[in-house]
Order: structure tokens, then C-alpha cells, then sequence
């Protein structure tokens, strides 16, 4: 077999993915580095594309619930919530309160346990495994409160169209209330831990640093965009769910760097721990779920949330039969990329996952498929058997 | 008389101290290293056997030579590596005991055979074509330039005091006299220093796991890998004991020895959990703009008052 040699070749490049220690998902960069010092970056995703949107075109509105749920396995719920409102307003169902106040219950404490989970993945990219472990023991309370709230640990699978299936007890919410104490003092000490431990701010602080101009301009979401200083969160601009009656506040920094992103994920749990006390003080009576016609009304229309890692978005589109005609999801990540490998030019080898993580990229959530032809192609149509024939041709041919 | 000393040497080098015992020794101290590391991240740790269960799966394992690499380098690199790494162990003062071997001198031989197993890690990632071993392989070799001359210096401390090169004549100094106390700078290079050239974090740069994969070693497995391990394990004991016995008011017993040696131990798995790990270029601006001028200060004390300051 012919080995190129890559130390004759003038472009060094190191290749971080598909399958690399650094990505817990496969996706694809490309480094090109002149010693440490990284010159130019690609991305290239793919290949966690399963096919959910043709999916969820087969299925029963009620069914796809199931499949949009799993779309990520970290914010499964922000998905169903999305998808559950769209619906909704299609079916021009009114959804009662207490189901909405627990939508956002539910929406907080899996940002929590997002950031959570996101804190250690970030330390341990810098290698600081002892934020690691810790940060996901503290993750278990989140996650148990969850299961003891919902009956799962990962997909909660709270909503139903037209509501909620779970509802809270004052014992649960005495728990919630328990966990989120404890859980507070921790994000104190990891506050203080990731702005003021020297060797990790080293790693940091200046690092991957987003200008506001830039985060407008590669049009960055969620947490990313809010630590350069962008104001941008649909929780604040466009309530949905209870936001209105739980009102959420921006946590906004402006150095840009990664820094600034572990403030703004950090803050951002109290800020959520402050929404679960309120909901759960307040949390109005009433019934949990309200009627849904099983066909939905034709028409077409968007929901957008806020996930963890930034706006969630989705287009609904209904032909008035039991089974959606369109559904086109638009996940953060995706919006994200475009920053890592702009700003991961110029910087060391040794800072490129840092960057990447510092966007919380969650790779299979985003992995979409588009088929672009000329004009004048005919227009077919696929089936979900022509897609999976296509996917392992692809597949095949790549690895060939 | 004469082959009583030749199977004693045999014993020597083979059993103990040498050979199969710092094998052995190499392994349980790496135990202790994740046992006690896991335990302050909260975690469970391997178990006791670990260590051994790997080494015996790997060595009992087929050794895969990549494409596009000299193959006697690729297998001889590992074998260099470990011998050298027993080599320096009969210089040494084991468990208490004077050194197997001994002359003038043999302190820098001692660090130069030690500095040699990272030398070969290097060279065995910049023998193969994969872009992670070339890259860790370049970190490896930064690393050993920039760690080596101020542990060096760290070391050289105690001999100037005790008036020797001789690993077992400064051991003698040493004992009962708690240089650490005198020269602490020295002391704290030396140990910093033992972390760098095992490459244990926060220097950890050269085999991030989350960048460049296993770095120098990522194409290794089987044999090659399993040699190299216990190569390290044996660089740990070494160090250890060389630090404990100049510093730490010497090891003239064994229990001594387990005690001063797990104790420094115990200070190296501290640190590494508490720090992050640095960037190659933080690491080398670390050694030479503090570690260095840290340990020249030291020595311009020693050479002041070579009594110590006490």
C-alpha cells in the first residue's frame, strides 16, 4: 500500500474527527498548522444525518413527538416544546397554564443539566478533569430530580400535544427545591473556580475571543452570541410557553472569549435556578392537558425556542391530515459552526477544541441533508426507503 | 568470593532491587498514582492488579508496525527505552539499600539514562508518518528542553552541598539532613521538574488526550506500548527516590523509603489534580522564566552559605 508521507508535504494538517478523543459525536476539522500555530480550518459534518425530518413526514402527529424528541439526546425536551407549540397553534389549541408552567420547569432544569454537562466536557478539553468530575456528580441531582419529575434521566418525554404528562406534588417540588440549594452553592464555587484559578484562566481568558460585529455577522446563537455581548435570547424577545408570566433575564458579557462563555453558561443557572423557584411558588392550578384533534388543521407556521445552546427552530407545515406534510429543523449548532473555524485561525493546536467546545456543538442534532440540482431537474419525490438505500451508498462509496 | 559477587550482581540487576522488583514496584506506584488521583476527583479508581493486567494483555498482544515506518527503530525504540530505564535504577539508592552500582559521576549519567527514555518516546513518534505521533513527538522533545536543564540544576543542588557527583556519597550527605528546609526552591523544581518528565498533568501537553490523541505513542500497541509503560513506571521510582533521598532527609531503611517516596507521592497526585493542563508554549515559558531562574537562585545560595540558610 502507498503511504503519503506528511512531513514532505508543504500543508500540514492534523485531522480532529470523525472519530477523535476530543469529539464525543464524529464530525470532521481539518487543521492546517504551522507548528502549533493553526493556519487555516474546514468543517465538515454528516455524519450523524439520520433522517429524522423524512421520518417524522410518515408518522402521526402524535408519533413524531417520539422522533422529534430524539433529536438530541441533551435538550430533548426543548425539542418536544418546540414542535408541541408549533402544533398547537396550528391545531389552534389553547394549552391550559399549569401544563405551560411546567413546560418551563421541565424547559430549566434541563439547561441545567445541559451546562452542567457542558462545564465538565470544557474542562476536560483543557484538561482539567477534576472540574470534570465533579461538575457531572453535581449533574446526577439535576438528572434525578428529573426522573423522579418525569420517570426518565435523558428524554423526559414531558410533553404531550396539548400539554404535559407529568405533574408536580409539593413533596417533588420540596426535592426540586432541595437539589437546586445545593446545586447553587456548587455554581458559586465553579464560578469562582473558572474566573480566578490562574492556570485554568491561562486557557481561557483571551482565547477564541468574538468580537460583537463578528457574532452578528456569522450569525452566532444562544450562550456564544450572549458572551460577545449580542443581545439575542427567545426566552426575553419572544416569550413562548410561561415566559410571559416567568420572565427570563439576559446574561450578557462582552469579552468574547472563552471566558466570558463560561461566565455566561454559569450565570445562567442561577438565572434558572431563580425561574424553578418561581414556577414552583407559584405554579397555577388547573388541568394538565387539553384536547387535540388528531388531524391538524392545513396551514403553516414557525415555533422558536430557546435551547440551552441557543434558538431552536421550527418549521411546521400541516395538510390538514392526521400526518405533518413538512417539519424543518433548524438546531443552534449549526448556526454556531461558522465561528469555530473562523476563530480557531491564528490560535495554538492546543486551543482548537477548546474553541470548538466552547459553542457546545452538539453534531447529530444538526446534521441535515440537501440536495441541490440544476433548475431544470425534475422534481421528485423521496421515500423513506430511497433515503436509507441513499445513506448506505454514500456511505459505502466514501469508505471505498 | 568472585562468583559470589557475580551472583550477587545477577541478583542485583535481575530480582532485586533491579529488575522484576521495579518492574513490579513501577506498576504499584502507577496504581497508587490513579488510585489516589481517582479518589480526589471523586471517582473509584482501578483496582490493585490493574496496572499488571494491562501490562500482561499488552505484552501478549500482536504488535502492529504501521506502513511508512523504519521497523527496527519502531520495535528497538521501546527496548532502548526500558533498559535504559533499568540501567539507571543500579545507580541508585532502591528501598533503602546503597546503589547496586556506583562511581563518581554517576548522578548525571543516572539523569542522562532517564532523559533518554524520553528522548525515545520522541524519537518513536517522529519515526512514524500519523500526524498525532509527529505532533506529540515535537511537543515530547519541547518538553524535554525545557524541563530537562532546570531539573538537572535541581539536582545538582544537594550534590554541591554534599562536595560529590556521586549519587550514593550525596544519599549519605543527605541523610538525617533535611535539605529541603535549606533549599526549598530546589526542592519544588525538582519535584515540578519529576512531573514534566513523566508527562503527568499538568504538563501533559505532549499526549493530550482531546487534541493530538496519544501523541508520541498514538501508533503503538502490544509489546512496543506495554514496554514503554513500564518504562515510565520505573522513571517514577526513580525519581521518586532520587527526590526523597537528597531532599527529603534520605532513605536509609525500607520503610523509609515507601514512607518518603509515597509521601512525595502523594504531593505529585495533588498538583495534578489541581492544575490544568498547560500549553507547550506555557510550559516552556514556565520553566524558563521561572524555573530556571528559581534554581539559579538556589544555587547562588548554596554557593553563599553552603551550610544552608538555617
Amino acid at each position: 500500500m502507498e503511504v503519503e508521507n506528511k512531513q514532505q508535504v508543504n500543508r500540514f494538517t492534523v485531522p480532529i474527527g470523525p472519530q477523535h478523543p476530543a469529539l464525543k459525536e464524529p464530525g470532521h476539522f481539518l487543521i492546517t498548522v504551522e507548528g502549533e500555530i493553526v493556519t487555516d480550518a474546514t468543517v465538515r459534518l454528516g455524519y450523524a444525518h439520520r433522517g429524522i425530518e423524512r421520518a417524522v413526514e410518515e408518522r402521526s402527529w402524535v408519533q413524531s413527538m417520539y422522533i422529534l424528541e430524539r433529536v438530541c439526546g441533551i435538550c430533548s425536551h426543548i425539542h418536544a416544546t418546540a414542535y408541541a407549540l408549533g402544533v398547537e397553534k396550528l391545531a389552534e389549541v389553547e394549552v391550559p397554564p399549569r401544563a405551560q408552567a411546567i413546560r418551563v420547569l421541565v424547559a430549566e432544569m434541563e439547561r441545567i443539566h445541559s451546562h452542567l454537562l457542558w462545564l465538565g466536557v470544557a474542562a476536560h478539553e483543557a484538561g482539567f478533569d477534576t472540574l470534570f468530575m465533579y461538575s457531572w456528580r453535581d449533574r446526577e441531582t439535576v438528572m434525578d430530580l428529573l426522573e423522579g419529575l418525569t420517570g426518565n434521566r435523558v428524554n423526559y418525554s414531558a410533553n404531550v400535544l396539548g400539554g404535559v404528562k407529568c405533574d408536580v406534588d409539593e413533596a417533588q417540588a420540596d426535592a426540586i427545591r432541595q437539589g437546586l440549594e445545593f446545586l447553587e452553592e456548587r455554581t458559586h464555587h465553579y464560578l469562582n473556580v473558572v474566573t480566578t484559578d490562574a492556570l485554568f484562566l491561562q486557557r481561557t481568558r483571551g482565547v477564541g475571543t468574538m468580537t460583537r460585529t463578528q457574532a452578528e455577522l456569522l450569525g452566532a446563537t444562544g450562550p456564544t452570541a450572549r458572551a460577545s455581548g449580542v443581545k439575542r435570547d427567545v426566552r426575553v424577545d419572544a416569550p413562548y410557553a410561561a415566559y410571559d408570566d416567568y420572565p427570563a433575564h439576559m446574561v450578557i458579557e462582552t469579552n468574547g472569549d472563552l471566558e466570558a462563555r463560561f461566565v455566561v453558561r454559569i450565570k445562567e443557572l442561577f438565572e434558572s435556578y431563580r425561574i424553578i423557584r418561581e414556577v414552583l411558588d407559584t405554579l397555577p392550578p388547573g388541568e394538565l392537558t387539553a384536547r387535540m384533534p388528531r388531524r391538524v388543521k392545513a396551514g403553516e407556521t414557525i415555533s422558536r425556542v430557546e435551547a440551552p445552546r441557543g434558538e431552536l427552530f421550527y418549521f411546521i407545515k400541516s395538510n390538514g391530515t392526521d400526518q405533518p406534510e413538512r417539519i424543518r429543523v433548524r438546531t443552534p449548532t449549526i448556526c454556531n459552526m461558522a465561528s469555530v473555524v473562523r476563530l480557531a485561525v491564528g490560535h495554538q493546536l492546543a486551543d482548537v477544541p477548546m474553541i470548538l467546545v466552547g459553542i457546545d456543538p452538539c453534531f447529530s442534532c444538526n446534521d441535515r441533508m440537501v440536495i441541490v440540482e440544476g433548475a431544470n431537474a425534475e422534481r421528485r419525490s423521496w421515500t423513506w426507503e430511497d433515503l436509507r438505500q441513499y445513506g448506505i451508498e454514500h456511505y459505502h462509496q466514501q469508505s471505498a | 568470593m568472585e562468583s559470589n559477587t557475580i551472583t550477587s550482581s545477577l541478583l542485583n540487576l535481575l530480582f532485586f532491587p533491579g529488575g522484576l522488583f521495579l518492574l513490579l514496584c513501577g506498576l504499584a506506584y502507577e496504581w497508587a498514582d490513579r488510585k489516589l488521583l481517582a479518589r480526589l476527583q471523586n471517582r473509584y479508581g482501578p483496582r490493585w492488579f490493574q496496572p499488571l493486567a494491562d501490562t500482561l494483555k499488552l505484552l501478549a498482544k500482536e504488535e502492529i508496525v504501521p506502513d511508512g515506518v523504519n521497523a527496527t527503530l519502531f520495535i528497538g525504540l521501546p527496548i532502548v527505552a526500558l533498559a535504559s530505564g533499568l540501567t539507571a535504577a543500579l545507580y541508585v539508592p532502591l528501598v533503602g539499600f546503597a546503589p547496586a552500582h556506583s562511581f563518581p559521576g554517576d548522578l548525571i549519567v543516572t539523569l542522562y539514562l532517564l532523559s533518554l527514555l524520553t528522548l525515545c518516546m520522541g524519537l518513536a513518534g517522529a519515526n512514524t508518518i500519523d500526524r498525532f505521533s509527529l505532533v506529540g513527538a515535537t511537543r515530547t522533545l519541547t518538553q524535554l528542553f525545557s524541563y530537562e536543564a532546570p531539573f538537572l540544576l535541581a539536582l545538582l543542588g544537594p550534590a554541591i552541598v554534599a562536595g560529590s557527583w556521586q549519587i550514593g556519597t550525596i544519599a549519605d550527605y543527605a541523610a538525617g539532613r533535611w535539605l529541603l528546609v535549606t533549599q526549598p526552591l530546589g526542592f519544588l523544581a525538582a519535584v515540578i521538574g519529576l512531573m514534566g518528565k513523566l508527562e503527568l498533568p499538568p504538563f501533559d501537553a505532549p499526549e493530550a488526550e482531546t487534541e493530538i490523541v496519544a501523541g508520541a505513542l498514538t501508533e503503538y500497541s502490544g509489546r512496543g506500548l506495554a514496554l514503554f509503560r513500564l518504562g515510565k513506571g520505573i522513571e517514577l521510582v526513580i525519581g521518586l527516590t532520587l527526590i526523597a533521598a537528597f531532599y527529603l532527609g534520605g532513605v536509609t531503611n525500607p520503610l523509609l523509603f515507601f514512607a518518603k517516596t509515597l509521601a512525595l507521592l502523594l504531593v505529585i497526585v495533588g498538583l495534578q489534580s489541581l492544575l490544568t493542563r498547560l500549553r507547550i508554549d506555557q510550559t516552556v515559558g514556565l520553566w524558563w522564566r521561572y524555573g530556571v531562574l528559581a534554581v539559579l537562585v538556589q544555587w547562588l545560595a548554596v554557593i553563599l552559605w553552603p551550610g544552608g540558610l538555617v
